[in-house]
C-alpha cells in the first residue's frame, strides 16, 4: 500500500466545473440539470483526486436528415429522423441519454437554407419535450450561424444551455450573446492544445467566465485519427491539472457524427464482406471510438445510434465504480 | 524574326524585344528597374505598369482589378508585348535603384559608422583585446642589396630574401607577370621597391611589386552583401581607419525580393549571369565612387574582405545556389579559398585579393559568423544570443564553450515584402506609430517625409499599439465591434486606416488588413520560437541568457518595447538588448585588418552547431504556441499587458 501511494500523482488545479441546464429556481425550465468536469485526477484515477461527474452521453438530434444515411442510423431510427422534436424526445427517455444534442445543419445555404424563425420554433418545441438541457449546434456556416444562434441564445436566456461551435476566426458574436443570455459555450479547435488554450484566452478576454466553457478537441473516430485526439486531450488534461487554469476544462467529444462518416460504419455487407453485419459494424465503431474518448477523458460524449448509447452508458457506469 | 519597341516614361527609355517578352524583361533591358517581390510569377502585384498605347496580351489576375484594366493597367512580369507599345511606370513599381540619400544612410548604419572611424577601437561590444592588427594585405618598403659577383642570388630569390628576413621562412607566392616584370623593375628603381604582401593561409603572396616607397598607399574594402542594402566600406589599412562608408540597395531585388525567388530565378536562363552582374557592377561602381573621392589609385587597393548570407556569396561568385533550397539544404561552399579579386569581375588592383568571410550553413551565412565575430560572442563566459531579423531569422546562441545557431524562416513581412501596404526603410517609410485612446494614428516617417507605407519597424509599433487599444484580439484579428471611423471592412476581411490618402504620398489609403497580421503574427512567431527551440534544447531558461544582440536591417528603429509586446523576442530585462547594427559590415572591417580575426572567423564558423529547425518535431509545437499575442504561455511575458 505504501508503495501505491508514492506512485500516484498529486495534481495542482481541478478542472472548472461547468453546470449544464438551469431548473425554475435558477431562470430556466429543466427539471434535469447536470454539472460536468470539476475532477482533479485522470479519467477514473480515483485515488489520484476527486471525481465528482461521470462523463455524459448526448444524443445526436438533426433537424434533417441527409439521404445518404448509413444502414445501422436509417434502420434503426427510420421512425424518428424526419421529426425531430420527437426524435429529441424518444432519445431523451428511451435511449438512456443523458441530454440531447441539437445539430441545425439545416440553416446551412447548401443544406436548405432554412430561415431563422424555423429554427426558433423547433428549439422551443425541442426544450418543451424534453427535460434535460440541450446542447445547441449551429450550420458550420459562420454568416448563418452568427445570424441564428444569437437570437436562439435571446430566445432561451437563462437556460443555460451549451452553444457550439465557435473558433478563434469566430466567436465573437455567438459568445457575446452567451454571456449576456448566461449560456455555455463549445470552443472548438483543430486537433491542437495551443490553438485551444489560444481560443479559451479570447473567450476569457471579451468576459466568457472560465467555467461556462467547454473545449471540443475536435476528434477522429476509430481509425482516422482517433490515437491523434487521444494524445491532445492527455496533454491538455495534463497541462490543466498541472496549473493550467486556460486549458482546464471538460471536454465535448463529436463521437456519432464522427463515427458515422467512417468508411467501415457505412459500407454495406455486400461492398465490405469481411467486414460482417453492416449494422452491427456500425453500431461498434461507435461505441470503440466513444470508449477510447471515454479513457481519453471525455465529460460529454455526442453520440447517434440508441444501441450504442446503451453500450456506453453501461460501460460508463461500471468505470465510475470505485 | 519581327521586333518591337517598347518605350517607357516618363524615363523615355526605349527597348527592342521579341514578340512575347514580358514588359518587365524588356524594362529590365532598357535599365529601368521595376519592383518585382516575387520573381516574376504575378503574385506580388508590386509591378504595375499603365500601358498608354499598343496591345500587350495578359491571362486575368486576382491582383487586378477590372477598374484597373479599364484604365490600362498591368502587371508587367504578366503582360506580352504584341506590339509597338508605350509604358507609363507609376513611382510606386519602381524600385529605388540610387544610392541611399545621406539620411537613410545614417538611418541604417546609426551607431555602427562615421565618416572616418578607428576601427580596432570601435569593437568589440564586449570584452576588450580582441582586435590584433595585422591586415590582410601588407605593404612593405624593401632597399635591396645590388647583385655583384659575390651575391649572386637571383631577381626574385633577392626579393623573397628580403621579405624572409622580415616575416620569417614561409612559402612564398608570385605570380608569373610579377615575375616577368621584375629585372627591368628592379633596376630601373634603384633596387628599391615597395612589395605587397597578402596573406593567403600559411604562406604570403606577392601581389604587388612598385618601384621606391609606396607602402603608405595601401587600401582595401569591407562588404556586407544584404539580400535588400549592400554596404561597404574604404579602409586604409595603415591607418586602421574607414575612410568612408557608403550604402546602395542590392540590384538583385529586380530579379526577387528574398534569396528563395532569386535562387529561383538563377535557374531561368541567364538568371545566375544577371544576379551575378547585379551586385558586382554595383560593387564596382561603389568602388569607383571611393577612388574618385578620395584620389587613389585603383592599384593601390590590394584587397578586399566580404561578408553576406550564403546565397549572396554564392551569387556574386557566379556558383550556382539552386542546392540550398533543396534538401537537406547544403551550399557548394561554405568556407571559399582566398581568391583573385579579378576572378570574380571586381576591378581593384589586378592581383588583388577577394577574403569571403566564412559561413556556417545555407541558412546561416558568413554574415552571421560576422556578427558573432563582432560582438565577440566566441570569447564571451556568458551566454548570449545574437538574432539577425530579416526574411530567414537566423539565431546564434552560444559562449566560449559552445555556439549554436537556426534560421527561422520568418517570411518577408519585416521587409515590408508581401504585405498591403508594405515598404523597405525607405524614405516616408512608417517607421513609428502611436495610437491615441481614440485610435487614431500619430505615425513618425523616415526623414519626416509624406508617408509612402509601413516598413518592418513601423508595423511592430503599430500592432503593439493596436493591441494595447484593444483595437486587436490576441489572436491578430481586428475587434470589429469597436465603432471607429478607421476601422472598417476591406477586400478581404476588416483593416484599420493608418493614414488617410490626403496624407500620404502615395494618395492612396495607408491600412493595415488582417492578411497582414496574419503575416506579422507568422513572421514573429518563427522568430520566437526558433530562439525557445534553441534555448530548450541547450535546457536552458530564456532568462540564463545574459544579453541579446540585435543586428541586421532594423537597426536601432526598433522599438524593444513593442517588439516584446508583439511576442518577437523574449521579455527580459531591457538592458539586455544590445542594438549591434551592420555586425555583419563591422566583422567583415574587422577580418579586413587583422588575419587572426579572419582565422578566427574561420574556427568560429566550425564550431557553430547548425540546429536544423525543420526536422525537429518540437518545433511545430512551438511555433503554434508562438502564433498568438504575445504568447499562448502569457507566463512567459509577465511585462505585457493589454
Amino acid at each position: 500500500m505504501a508503495d501505491e501511494l508514492k506512485l500516484l500523482e498529486k495534481w495542482s488545479l481541478k478542472v472548472h466545473e461547468v453546470k449544464l441546464g438551469a431548473g425554475p429556481s435558477a431562470g430556466g425550465s429543466r427539471e434535469i440539470i447536470f454539472n460536468i468536469g470539476g475532477q482533479s485526477s485522470f479519467p477514473f484515477l480515483f485515488k489520484e483526486g476527486d471525481i465528482p461527474n461521470r462523463p455524459l452521453i448526448a444524443a445526436e438530434v438533426l433537424d434533417c436528415v441527409e439521404d445518404d444515411w448509413p444502414v445501422g442510423l436509417r434502420t434503426d431510427l427510420a421512425s424518428v429522423s424526419k421529426d425531430p422534436v420527437e426524435w429529441a424526445r424518444k432519445m431523451a427517455s428511451d435511449s438512456g441519454a443523458d441530454l440531447v444534442c441539437l445539430k441545425l445543419q439545416g440553416l446551412h445555404p447548401d443544406l436548405g437554407n432554412k430561415p431563422v424563425k424555423d429554427a426558433m420554433a423547433l428549439v422551443e418545441a425541442v426544450l418543451k419535450n424534453i427535460k434535460t438541457p440541450l446542447i445547441i449546434l449551429g450550420c458550420g456556416s459562420a454568416d448563418k450561424d452568427n445570424e441564428v444562434l444569437p437570437a436562439i441564445s435571446e430566445a432561451t436566456k437563462g437556460e443555460r444551455l451549451l452553444f457550439g461551435d465557435v473558433v478563434s476566426e469566430n466567436y465573437k458574436t455567438l459568445a457575446a450573446a452567451c454571456i449576456a443570455d448566461g449560456h455555455n459555450i463549445i470552443a472548438e479547435s483543430p486537433i491542437d492544445v495551443n490553438i485551444a488554450k489560444q481560443l479559451n484566452i479570447l473567450l476569457s478576454d471579451i468576459g466568457m467566465p472560465l467555467d461556462r466553457i467547454v473545449i471540443n478537441p475536435t476528434i477522429g473516430a476509430l481509425g482516422y485519427g482517433l490515437e491523434y485526439a487521444y494524445s491532445i486531450m492527455e496533454r491538455a488534461k495534463s497541462a490543466a491539472l498541472a496549473g493550467d487554469k486556460m486549458l482546464a476544462m471538460p471536454f465535448i467529444c463529436f463521437v456519432g457524427q464522427e463515427s458515422w462518416r467512417a468508411k467501415e460504419a457505412k459500407v454495406s455487407l455486400n461492398d465490405f464482406p469481411q467486414g460482417g453485419n453492416a449494422r452491427m459494424r456500425g453500431i461498434m465503431w461507435e461505441v470503440v471510438t466513444a470508449m477510447a474518448m471515454v479513457e481519453a477523458g471525455a465529460d460529454i460524449l455526442t453520440m447517434r445510434h440508441p444501441e450504442a448509447i446503451k453500450i456506453v452508458k453501461s460501460a460508463i457506469t461500471d468505470l465510475m465504480k470505485r | 524574326m519581327e521586333k518591337h519597341i517598347v518605350i517607357f516614361y516618363p524615363d523615355n527609355k526605349k527597348a527592342v524585344v521579341d514578340p512575347g517578352t514580358t514588359i518587365l524583361a524588356a524594362a529590365i533591358s532598357a535599365h529601368i528597374h521595376l519592383n518585382s517581390s516575387c520573381g516574376g510569377d504575378g503574385v506580388c502585384g508590386k509591378c504595375r505598369v499603365i500601358v498608354r498605347s499598343g496591345s500587350v496580351h495578359a491571362e486575368p489576375s486576382g491582383r487586378m482589378t477590372p477598374d484597373d484594366r479599364k484604365c490600362g493597367a498591368y502587371l508587367a512580369c504578366q503582360a506580352l508585348v504584341e506590339s509597338d507599345i508605350e509604358v507609363d511606370i507609376p513611382p510606386g513599381s519602381r524600385l529605388d535603384m540610387s544610392a541611399l540619400s545621406k539620411e537613410e544612410l545614417e538611418l541604417r548604419l546609426r551607431d555602427v559608422y562615421s565618416k572616418a572611424e578607428d576601427i580596432s577601437e570601435a569593437m568589440p561590444q564586449l570584452g576588450v583585446g580582441l582586435f590584433q592588427y595585422g591586415p590582410l594585405v601588407v605593404k612593405s618598403y624593401f632597399e635591396l642589396l645590388k647583385p655583384n659577383f659575390d651575391d649572386k642570388l637571383s631577381d626574385l630569390e633577392r626579393v623573397q630574401r628580403a621579405i624572409e628576413e622580415q616575416i620569417g621562412p614561409r612559402p612564398i607566392h608570385t605570380g608569373l607577370a610579377n615575375i616577368r616584370r621584375l629585372g627591368p623593375l628592379l633596376r630601373a628603381s634603384g633596387w628599391s621597391i615597395t612589395v605587397g604582401l597578402a596573406q593567403n593561409d600559411e604562406a604570403v603572396e606577392i601581389i604587388s611589386i612598385e618601384p621606391q616607397d609606396r607602402s603608405k598607399n595601401n587600401f582595401g574594402f569591407a562588404f556586407d552583401i544584404g539580400t535588400t542594402t549592400v554596404s561597404g566600406s574604404f579602409v586604409d589599412l595603415n591607418l586602421k581607419k574607414a575612410l568612408g562608408t557608403k550604402a546602395a540597395y542590392n540590384r538583385q531585388a529586380a530579379f526577387g525580393s528574398d534569396v528563395i525567388t532569386r535562387i529561383i530565378y538563377a535557374q531561368a536562363e541567364d538568371g545566375l549571369e544577371k544576379l551575378h552582374h547585379a551586385v558586382v557592377d554595383l560593387i564596382n561602381e561603389m568602388i569607383e565612387a571611393f577612388i574618385d573621392e578620395f584620389k587613389v589609385d585603383l592599384n593601390d587597393v590590394t584587397c578586399l574582405s566580404v561578408a553576406g548570407n550564403t546565397t549572396m556569396i554564392h551569387l556574386l561568385l557566379r556558383i550556382d545556389p539552386k542546392h540550398i533550397r533543396q534538401e537537406p539544404y547544403v551550399p557548394t561552399a561554405n568556407i571559399i579559398p582566398v581568391l583573385k579579386a579579378h576572378e570574380v569581375g571586381i576591378k581593384i588592383n589586378p592581383h588583388g585579393l577577394l577574403y569571403c568571410l566564412p559561413g556556417v550553413a545555407s541558412y546561416v551565412g558568413a554574415d552571421i559568423t560576422a556578427g558573432v565575430l563582432s560582438c565577440d560572442m566566441h570569447r564571451s563566459k556568458e551566454v548570449n544570443l545574437l538574432i539577425d531579423i530579416g526574411t530567414n531569422g537566423e539565431i546564434v546562441l552560444g559562449s566560449s564553450d559552445w555556439l549554436m545557431s537556426c534560421a527561422a524562416s520568418a517570411g518577408p513581412a519585416f521587409e515590408g515584402s508581401g504585405m498591403s501596404c508594405g515598404v523597405r526603410a525607405v524614405r516616408g517609410a512608417i517607421q513609428g506609430v502611436k495610437i491615441t485612446e481614440k485610435l487614431d494614428a500619430v505615425v513618425s516617417t523616415i526623414c519626416a517625409d509624406k508617408p509612402r507605407g509601413i516598413c518592418g519597424s513601423g508595423y511592430i509599433e503599430l500592432v503593439s499599439e493596436l493591441l494595447k487599444r484593444g483595437a486587436l484580439d490576441k489572436n491578430g484579428k481586428i475587434n470589429a465591434n469597436v465603432r471607429n471611423k478607421r476601422i472598417r471592412k476591406g477586400e478581404s476581411g476588416y483593416e484599420y486606416v493608418v493614414s488617410y490618402a490626403g496624407d500620404t504620398a502615395i494618395g492612396q489609403d495607408i491600412v493595415i488588413t488582417e492578411a497582414d497580421l496574419d503575416n506579422l503574427k507568422r513572421a514573429k512567431a518563427a522568430i520566437y520560437s526558433g530562439i525557445s527551440i534553441l534555448v530548450r534544447h541547450m535546457d536552458m531558461a530564456i532568462n540564463d541568457i545574459n544579453a541579446i544582440f540585435i543586428a541586421g536591417g532594423f537597426g536601432t528603429s526598433l522599438n524593444i518595447e513593442s517588439a516584446v509586446a508583439i511576442g518577437l523576442i523574449p521579455d527580459l530585462p531591457r538592458e539586455k538588448y544590445i542594438f549591434v547594427g551592420n555586425s555583419s559590415l563591422a566583422g567583415a572591417r574587422q577580418a579586413l585588418l587583422s588575419c587572426q580575426a579572419l582565422k578566427t572567423a574561420q574556427a568560429v564558423s566550425k564550431n557553430i552547431t547548425y540546429f536544423e529547425l525543420s526536422t525537429d518535431p518540437k518545433y511545430m509545437d512551438e511555433y503554434m504556441a508562438a502564433l498568438f499575442f504575445p504568447h499562448t504561455d502569457s507566463g512567459l511575458f509577465p511585462s505585457v499587458k493589454y
